[in-house]
C-alpha cells in the first residue's frame, strides 16, 4: 500500500497506511473528517496540530507508553493553539473498549496555555509534582479511577486506536481534582475553542502462557 | 549524579534495616526530580550486606519466592516516615504458614504468579523487579493490580489482578491480623491504624474514654485468653468439620 | 439397607433459627421429638474473638456438608450458572443463629397485605408486571402474639414505638401495634449512633434503636453483651446472643422430651403409598438410618428446604415431595441487601467496639410509609446505620477515591481514616417474580452426587428503583451528620445466595399457587409442615428471623393443637 497523505483545509492528522487494516480505519477517518469539514464551522475546531517523538497518528506507538513496557505517559506536542486559549486539556480514550464505551486511559487538565506540550512519564504517585512547564495540571479519574496514564492493554490481536484529543479553553476554568472524562466535558461545554487529535495504533500480538 | 541515593558500605553499616529501605528511595512523597534517579532496590540491599527478607527460613515458599513476595508486601505496605508496613509486621511469614494450611490451595497461584511476575518485569522493563529502578517497580505493580500485565513475556494464570488481589488481601490480613496467626508482629499493624485492641468486655465506661481519646490500647491475642479454643494455623482445609 | 431406628411422633429437620424455636412447644406438649441437625454442637469456648477465622476465613460457614453444596446461580434462563465460594447456611446445633447478627424484626402490617393495601392505595396497576405477589393469609395482628412470645422466650432487647396504640416516639411510629414492651431495652447507643440519630431528627425523620436477640441485662441467667466487637459472624462467648442453642433447645431438651441428634445429614423424606410421610433417612458417620416418624417439619434453611423436597420423589410425588402444583421453588426472593452507601467522616467514629444490631434505623421510608403517587416502584426500605469494625476490615477500607489501593499514600490514609468510614447496607421490600425460582442443578452435584439448588433470580425494574430511592436518602443522611465523602455501591443484578432468602414453599390459602397453608403444613401432605423464610411470601425492609421463627412457633403449636388430626 502507498503512503497516504492526506490534507484538508484544516489538516487533521498526517496519517501513513502500511496494512490493509489501517487503510480502512483510514477510509473511515477520512469519511468522518470529510463529512465534519462539510459542517463548515465545526471543521475549523479541529485546528490543533498534535503530535509526538514517539507516536503518529494510524502507525503503532511505542511500547514504552503500554504495559509491555515501562507503561509512561507519552510526550506530546501542539501548535496552532487559537487565539485566546486560556487553558488546554487532554483526553486519552479508546472508543472500542468500555462499557459503555469510551475506555479512558488518561486524563489531564488545567494546563497552562503557555505549556507547549506535554512531557513524556509524567507522575504516577501522589505527592510527585508536575514539570514546571505544566505546573498547575491536574490528572483527573481515569477508566480505573487513578489519576494518571495507563496505556493500551487490548486483547491479544485486536489492534485498537488510542484517541489522544487536545482541546483548548477559552477560560481557566479552576478545575479540581478527581474528574472524570464526563465531569470534564461538562465542565468544558461552551469553552472549548479548538481541537486536535492524535490517533496512534497499538495491537499486543502472540499467546498467553 | 543528582539525587544519588546509595551509600557507601561504610555509611550503611550500623543502619537498621528500616533506615536502609528508606533510603532506597522506598518512601513515595519526594519531588519529580528524584524520578529514575533512584537506584534499584537490589543494588542498595546488597550494597549493605541485607538480604530483602526475613531471617527465618520459609516453610511453604522458596527463599527466593519469599524474598520476593517480601519486596512486593514492602511496596504495598511501606515501611516509611508514618511507621513500619508490612515487612515489619512480617506479614510474608504469616502467608507462608498459613500456605502450609488452610491456604494451601493458593500456593501454586503463588508459585505461577510470582513467576509470571518477574517475567513481565524483565520483559516489559528490562529486568527483575528488584533490579528495577523505583518508579518502574511500582509502574509494574499497577499493571498487575489493573491486569494489564499479560502477553507472552507474563502469562499469570487467571488475570494479573486476581494475583495482586490476592497477594494484597493476604498481606493485609498479615499485617492487621492476630499475631497467632504469624503476622501483626509486635501488634504493629493494630499500632498504625490505632485499634484499642481485642477485649472480652468492653463497658459503658470504656466505650466512654474511646470516645474521649483515653482508653490506652489493650495488646493480647484472642488466644491469650486459656477460655477459648485454639484456632489451627497450619491445618489442612479439608477433613475438619468446624474449619480451624 | 438403612437401620431403622425406634420411631417418634415429631422429626424436625434442622435446628436453626426456626426449627430451634418449634422444638419448644412440641417438647413442652408432651410429644417425642427427634431433631435432626448436620452440623455438631458449639460452646462459648469455641468463640474466640478471632477475627482472621470469623470474618476473613468466613469459618461459621466452612462447615463440610453446606461447604459442599454451594447452590449455582444465574440472573435468568439466558444466562450460564456459576458457582459461588460460599454458602451462607450454617450447620450446627443453632444453625446460622449462632453467629448471625441478631436483628430481630417484626414486620410492619403492610407487608401482610401488600396486594390489597396497592390496590387501594394506588389501584392495581401499581403492582409491578411479572410480580406473584399475594397478600398473607392473615394479617400481622394475627402473628403479634406469637411475636411476643417468642421475643419473651429467646430475649429480644428494643424499644417498643406502639403499645396497644400508644405511640412512644424513643422507638418506631410506623410499627404494628405490640400488646407489650420488649422484655430488655434496647442496646447502647455509641456517641457516633447519637450523632446520626440527631441528624435524622434534624432531616423530619423518626430514628430509634433497632430490636435484637441479644441481652443489654442477665436475663433468663445468661449474661448480657459486652459489645466486644466480634459479634459479626461470631459466635457468643458469653450467651449472650440468643441463639435457638442457649435458649429454646435446651429448654425443650429440658423437657425430656427433645433428643438432638447432631453429624445427621438428611437425605430424603420418604412417603407411603397413601402420600403420608413415614420418616427421614439420614446419613451420620458414613452409615445410613431410617428415623420413623409420625410428622415431619422441615426447617433446613430456604435452600435446602426446596432440596429436599425436590429430591424426594415418589409414586405420590412424582416431581418432589408437596410439589403436585409445581410450586416448590418457585416464588423465590432474596433481599436486595447490596446498593450500599458509604461514607467518610472527618472524624473518629469510635466503632471499634460494638456490634451491628447496636445501631440506629429509620422506617420512615420503609414500605408504605410514604406516598408513592408520583414514584415509578412500590415498597422501600429500612436505613440503618450500627457499630462494628475489626482491624483487616479496616484497613482494606474503601478509599473514596482519594489515594491508590497500597503504597505509602495509602498507607498515611488508613492510618488516618481507619476509624472514620461507616457503611450501610439497606434492607429493601423485594417481591417475588415469575422468572425469578430455584431448582436442581442439571449437571453440578455434591459429593453424593446429589444435586445443588440453581437459584436463577434477578433484581426486576421496581428492586432497582427503591435500590437507588435508598441510596439518595441513605446519602442525604449520612451528608447531614457530617459526611464529606460517599460512594455508592452498584444497584445489582443478580440474586446470588443470601442470608436472607426468601420463599420456595410459600405459605398461602389458595394450594395452586403456596406449597403449604396458613399454619405451614403442606397442601398435600398431611404430615408434613415447613418452617423458615422459605415460606414467607414478602419480605419486608427487614431481617426475617424473627419473622420466621414467630410462624415456626405459630406452626408447633398448630401441630400440638391438632396433633390427632394431623398424626393420623
Amino acid at each position: 500500500m502507498p503512503l497516504v497523505k492526506l490534507s484538508f483545509d484544516k489538516s487533521v492528522s498526517v496519517m501513513r497506511c502500511k496494512h490493509p487494516l489501517q487503510f480502512s480505519i483510514l477510509t473511515a477517518l477520512l469519511a468522518t473528517v470529510l463529512m465534519s469539514s462539510h459542517l463548515g464551522a465545526q471543521s475549523a475546531l479541529y485546528s490543533i496540530v498534535v503530535e509526538s517523538p514517539t507516536m503518529a497518528s494510524g502507525e503503532t506507538m511505542s511500547r514504552e507508553h503500554t504495559p509491555d513496557g515501562r507503561n509512561l505517559s507519552p510526550p506530546l506536542t501542539w501548535a496552532n493553539l487559537p487565539e485566546g486559549t486560556r487553558e488546554i486539556a487532554v483526553i486519552c480514550a479508546d472508543f472500542g473498549a468500555g462499557n459503555p464505551p469510551p475506555w479512558v486511559h488518561w486524563i489531564i487538565y488545567g494546563i497552562p496555555a503557555t505549556a507547549p506540550g506535554l512531557p513524556e512519564g509524567l507522575p504516577i504517585q501522589p505527592g510527585q509534582v508536575m514539570p514546571d512547564d505544566i505546573a498547575g495540571a491536574i490528572q483527573g479519574h481515569n477508566g480505573w479511577r487513578r489519576p494518571y496514564y495507563r496505556g493500551p492493554a487490548p486483547p491479544l490481536g485486536t489492534p485498537h486506536l488510542y484517541h489522544f484529543t487536545v482541546y483548548a479553553l477559552d477560560e481557566e476554568l479552576g478545575l479540581g481534582p478527581r474528574l472524570t472524562r464526563e465531569d470534564l466535558l461538562e465542565a468544558m461545554e461552551g469553552h472549548i475553542i479548538g481541537r486536535g487529535e492524535l490517533v496512534p495504533v497499538y495491537e499486543r500480538f502472540g499467546s498467553p502462557e | 549524579m543528582a539525587g544519588d541515593r546509595t551509600k557507601s558500605k561504610e555509611q550503611t553499616a550500623g543502619m537498621t534495616r528500616r533506615e536502609l529501605l528508606r533510603s532506597a528511595g522506598v518512601s513515595v512523597a519526594v519531588g519529580a526530580s528524584t524520578l529514575g534517579v533512584v537506584t534499584s532496590y537490589a543494588k542498595t540491599a546488597q550494597q549493605s550486606g541485607n538480604s530483602a527478607g526475613s531471617e527465618e527460613a520459609y516453610e511453604q515458599l522458596t527463599t527466593e519466592e519469599g524474598q520476593l513476595l517480601e519486596v512486593i508486601a514492602d511496596h504495598l505496605i511501606p515501611s516509611d516516615d508514618s511507621g513500619p508496613g508490612a515487612l515489619d509486621a512480617k506479614a510474608v511469614r504469616y502467608i507462608d504458614r498459613a500456605l502450609g494450611g488452610v491456604l494451601s490451595d493458593s500456593l501454586e497461584a503463588y508459585r505461577a504468579g510470582l513467576a509470571a511476575f518477574q517475567r513481565y518485569c524483565r520483559s516489559s522493563r528490562g529486568g527483575d523487579f528488584m533490579e528495577l529502578p523505583h518508579n518502574d517497580r511500582i509502574s509494574a505493580l499497577i499493571d498487575v493490580e489493573t491486569g494489564a500485565a499479560t502477553g507472552a513475556g507474563a502469562g499469570f494464570v487467571g488475570s494479573s489482578a486476581a494475583f495482586f488481589s490476592m497477594v494484597r488481601g493476604h498481606v493485609l490480613q498479615g499485617t492487621f491480623g492476630d499475631p497467632y496467626y504469624g503476622g501483626n508482629e509486635n501488634f504493629v499493624g493494630w499500632d498504625l491504624i490505632g485499634y484499642p485492641g481485642v477485649r472480652t468486655a468492653v463497658t459503658e465506661n470504656d466505650q466512654r474514654r474511646l470516645e474521649a481519646g483515653e482508653l490506652r490500647p489493650y495488646r493480647r491475642s484472642a488466644y491469650g485468653w486459656e477460655e477459648f479454643e485454639k484456632a489451627t494455623v497450619s491445618a489442612a482445609k479439608k477433613g475438619l468439620s468446624h474449619a480451624d | 439397607m438403612p437401620t431403622r431406628l425406634p420411631g417418634t411422633d415429631v422429626v424436625i429437620v434442622g435446628l436453626g433459627a426456626a426449627g430451634g424455636v418449634a422444638a419448644l412447644p412440641l417438647a413442652e406438649s408432651g410429644l417425642s421429638v427427634v431433631g435432626l441437625e448436620a452440623g455438631s454442637r458449639l460452646t462459648r469456648k469455641d468463640f474466640a474473638p478471632d477475627e482472621i477465622r470469623n470474618n476473613v476465613r468466613a469459618w461459621p460457614f466452612t462447615v463440610q456438608k453446606a461447604q459442599r453444596e454451594i447452590p449455582t446461580v444465574r440472573p435468568n434462563r439466558l444466562t450460564p450458572s456459576t458457582q459461588g465460594t460460599i454458602h451462607p447456611m450454617m450447620n450446627g446445633v443453632g444453625g446460622t443463629s449462632l453467629h448471625y447478627w441478631a436483628q430481630s424484626w417484626r414486620l410492619n402490617p403492610w407487608d401482610f397485605k401488600v396486594v390489597s393495601e396497592i390496590r387501594r392505595r394506588y389501584g392495581v396497576s401499581k403492582i409491578p408486571e411479572g410480580s406473584t405477589v399475594e397478600d398473607w393469609p392473615f394479617g400481622y395482628e394475627e402473628l403479634e402474639p406469637y411475636y411476643d412470645r417468642v421475643e419473651r422466650e429467646i430475649g429480644v432487647s428494643g424499644q417498643a414505638g406502639n403499645v396497644n396504640g400508644t405511640i412512644d416516639r424513643r422507638g418506631n411510629p410506623f410499627e404494628g401495634a405490640r400488646s407489650d414492651a420488649y422484655p430488655m431495652e434496647p442496646l447502647r447507643w455509641t456517641g457516633f449512633i447519637e450523632q446520626m440519630a440527631d441528624a435524622a431528627q434534624n432531616l423530619g425523620w423518626d430514628p430509634f434503636p433497632g430490636p435484637a436477640a441479644v441481652n443489654t441485662r442477665t436475663y433468663q441467667n445468661r449474661s448480657s453483651c459486652m459489645y466486644h466487637g466480634f459479634c459479626n459472624r461470631g459466635g457468643c462467648h458469653v450467651d449472650a446472643k440468643n441463639s435457638t442453642a442457649v435458649t429454646t433447645i435446651p429448654r425443650a431438651e429440658a423437657t425430656g422430651n427433645l433428643q438432638v441428634v447432631s453429624h445427621a445429614h438428611v437425605t430424603t423424606i420418604d412417603v407411603d403409598r397413601n402420600g403420608r410421610v413415614t420418616g427421614v433417612t439420614y446419613l451420620q458417620g458414613g452409615e445410613e438410618f431410617f428415623q420413623p416418624t409420625k410428622f415431619v417439619l422441615l426447617a433446613s434453611y430456604t435452600y435446602e428446604n426446596v432440596r429436599l423436597l425436590l429430591r424426594s420423589t415418589s409414586r405420590s410425588y412424582p416431581i418432589g415431595l408437596s410439589n403436585n402444583h409445581a410450586q416448590v421453588g418457585r416464588h423465590y426472593f432474596s433481599h436486595h441487601q447490596g446498593a450500599s452507601v458509604s461514607a467518610l467522616f472527618p472524624f473518629d467514629l469510635n466503632s471499634w467496639y460494638g456490634l451491628p444490631a447496636q445501631g440506629v434505623a429509620v422506617d420512615n421510608w420503609a414500605d408504605d410509609n410514604f406516598d408513592h403517587a408520583d414514584l415509578d416502584f412500590v415498597g422501600g426500605g429500612n436505613l440503618w446505620v450500627y457499630s462494628d469494625r475489626r482491624p483487616i476490615g479496616a484497613a482494606g477500607m474503601n478509599t473514596f477515591g482519594l489515594v491508590p489501593n497500597w503504597g505509602s499514600a495509602w498507607k498515611a490514609f488508613v492510618a488516618e481514616n481507619a476509624d472514620r468510614s461507616n457503611t450501610s447496607y439497606i434492607q429493601k421490600t423485594t417481591l417475588p417474580y415469575e422468572s425469578n425460582y430455584l431448582d436442581l442443578d442439571p449437571v453440578v452435584k455434591d459429593p453424593f452426587g446429589h444435586p445443588v439448588i440453581r437459584i436463577t433470580a434477578e433484581y426486576k425494574e421496581n428492586e432497582l428503583a427503591v435500590a437507588e430511592f435508598m441510596q439518595e436518602k441513605m446519602e442525604q443522611w449520612y451528608r447531614e451528620a457530617g459526611a464529606t465523602e460517599i460512594v455508592r455501591g452498584g444497584l445489582g443484578r443478580t440474586m446470588g445466595v443470601s442470608t436472607h432468602a426468601y420463599g420456595g414453599t410459600r405459605m398461602g390459602d389458595n394450594a395452586e399457587t403456596n406449597v403449604v397453608n396458613r399454619f405451614g403444613v403442606s397442601h398435600e401432605v398431611p404430615n408434613l409442615g415447613i418452617a423458615g423464610a422459605s415460606v414467607m411470601g414478602t419480605s419486608g425492609a427487614r431481617n426475617p428471623t424473627l419473622t420466621a421463627q414467630a410462624l415456626s412457633w405459630r406452626t408447633a403449636q398448630h401441630i400440638v393443637d391438632q396433633w390427632s388430626t394431623l398424626a393420623d
